[in-house]
């Protein structure tokens, strides 16, 4: 589904985020992408997202080379990616449902489904009771789990999450997990950047670590103690 | 994986072209009713850009109007095609009589009138409504006077009989207002020249302030242009938006501009009629017209649109 062939990522100014990274990611898998700040999850994110250029390499996502794709079809690619931000990139000059509704009015959903659709989301993250509100008034985990809602509407087949418990108590943050395994079981594909080492070696999911912008572990079966080979 | 992708495209190409059209005709509804509930929403600025937009279209359309009365003027007095012979204080009516007899001989003279030193003084006193100071004159400083109608309208004919009297002794200053006529042509066509220019400049001015309220409404919506681009918005569809925005600047201008023209006509029109029921009621104070309604409220949409294009492709690129 995503495989890095040999990535590297420079940017400007020199600072070296991504040496020469190698990984597939299968159809439906989920893994967990650790390390410490600065080692480059979020660049690695980026690149699959087209927010960044690479330098060196290629990415393929669903087979295609997504770095020779015309600059007008990277929307539609977009499409088919849903993402969830560590600061969860909410509109507050709307309301839950118009926020999750955004990724369906973009590719020109019929109304009555993309209400239908929205309200599915929204149920599913448990917030249906909250679609009225503007998003300004729920609390920090309530915010994130419209951020997945919005990630998920569209039913992307690649789900990205950068950080998306980083703001969260623990208590919050293994919820946010348990909804997030809850899509894997569907057969959505995840990527998970997070450097929450407590949280996610009790999940039993791949774990890729970064240091310093190179991969340095790869554990397909970690173990539920630790992340030490 | 496999199921849900299947399901997917299923429900998408389960979409008929109509429902696509309709779909897409409903988000562009949506889309102008959105901008417009905007504008609405902070109408102090709006209201300001709208003012400018409405003032600098104001200008060339009060230019036009003002060409389009005086050319009234040319077109009947083209039709007019006179000459006017004032004679010596002393002609005596035989060498008047003479003297029309020999232009009415003439093939290109039609009809001549002759008007009296009298006459003259008592038309000017009815024309001005100065009878008590003619009345307090000694002597009628007022000629009498030949009018002379010509067989066309050509300049070369009045050229001929101007020619023609100024070989008679009795005339002392001949009038053609052909050459008044040029002049009034030439104005015109100045006027229709300061028209385009102004056009011009103006639509520049358009184009300028448009583009600059866009600039603020993109700065103020950034987030919101950030978040449509990482889920998959084209560029199309966010710029949309603030197309449709220009779109209501430009029309909401025009339609000012347009009102504000109206109401200095109406101001106008009370004094304008007193001043052209002198020259009989074959003229009138015309207003834009229809045509020109629409190339106003036209024109300055596009403008405004086309502000918002230039806007857009300017301050797209940071995102």
């Amino acid at each position: 589904m995503i495989r890095f062939d040999d990535v590297s990522k420079r940017y400007p100014g020199g600072h070296e985020a991504l040496k020469q990274v190698s990984f597939e990611l299968e159809k439906g898998e989920m893994a967990f992408l650790t390390g410490r700040s600065g080692a480059g999850k979020s660049t690695l994110l980026k690149l699959i997202m087209l927010t960044e250029d690479l330098n060196q390499g290629q990415i393929l996502v669903s087979g295609r080379n997504i770095n020779r794709l015309p600059a007008r079809q990277v929307p539609f690619y977009r499409r088919r990616i849903g993402v969830v931000f560590q600061d969860h990139q909410l509109l507050f000059d709307r309301s839950v449902f118009d926020n999750v509704m955004l990724p369906l009015q973009i590719e020109g959903y019929d109304k009555h489904e993309a209400a239908r659709r929205v309200r599915a989301a929204l149920d599913k993250v448990g917030l249906l009771a909250r679609e009225k509100l503007n998003p300004v008034t729920l609390s920090g985990g309530e915010q994130q789990r419209v951020g997945i809602a919005r990630a998920v509407v569209n039913r992307p087949q690649i789900l990205l999450a950068d950080e998306p418990t980083g703001n969260l108590d623990p208590e919050l943050a293994a919820e946010i997990m348990v909804l997030f395994e809850q899509f894997n079981q569907v057969g959505v594909c995840m990527l998970i950047a997070s450097h929450d080492l407590s949280l996610i070696t009790r999940l039993k999911h791949r774990m890729l670590t970064l240091e310093q912008g190179r991969l340095i572990k790869d554990e397909h079966q970690p173990s539920r103690t630790g992340t030490s080979p | 994986m496999s199921a849900k992708p299947k399901t997917r495209g299923n429900s998408k190409t389960s979409l008929s072209a109509r429902q696509h059209l309709l779909a897409w005709l409903a988000l562009h509804r949506e889309c102008a009713q959105d901008a417009l509930r905007r504008l609405w929403q902070q109408p102090a600025s709006s209201a300001m850009t709208l003012a400018v937009i409405a003032i600098a279209l104001l200008l060339p359309a009060l230019l036009y109007v003002t060409g389009k009365n005086l050319s009234q003027f040319d077109d009947s007095l083209a039709q007019a095609n006179l000459v006017t012979a004032y004679l010596q204080s002393d002609t005596d009516d035989t060498t008047v009589a003479g003297l029309r007899q020999r232009l009415s001989a003439h093939e290109q003279v039609s009809n001549t009138r002759f008007i009296s030193s009298d006459q003259a003084a008592a038309d000017f006193a009815e024309w001005s409504g100065l009878g008590d100071v003619v009345d307090a004159l000694a002597e009628n400083p007022l000629p009498a006077s030949l009018v002379i109608q010509l067989a066309d309208t050509r300049y070369e004919t009045a050229r001929q009989i101007e020619a023609l009297l100024s070989d008679e002794p009795a005339v002392a200053f001949v009038q053609m207002d052909q050459l008044w006529l040029q002049r009034l042509d030439s104005f015109l066509s100045l006027t229709r020249r300061a028209v385009l220019a102004l056009i011009a400049v103006l639509s520049l001015a358009v184009l300028f302030i448009t583009g600059n309220s866009i600039r603020t409404s993109i700065a103020s919506r950034e987030a919101e242009i950030r978040v449509m681009n990482l889920i998959g918005a084209t560029r199309a569809f966010i710029a949309r938006p603030f197309l449709y925005t220009g779109l209501w600047y430009g029309l909401l201008g025009g339609a000012l501009a347009w009102l504000m023209l109206a109401v200095l006509m109406l101001m106008l029109s009370g004094p304008a009629e007193a001043l052209l029921a002198y020259y009989g009621n074959q003229y009138q104070l015309q207003g834009l017209g229809a045509a020109a309604s629409v190339v106003l409220l036209g024109g300055s949409a596009a403008l405004g649109w086309l502000g918002a294009r230039l806007s857009v492709s300017r301050h797209f690129t940071r995102f």
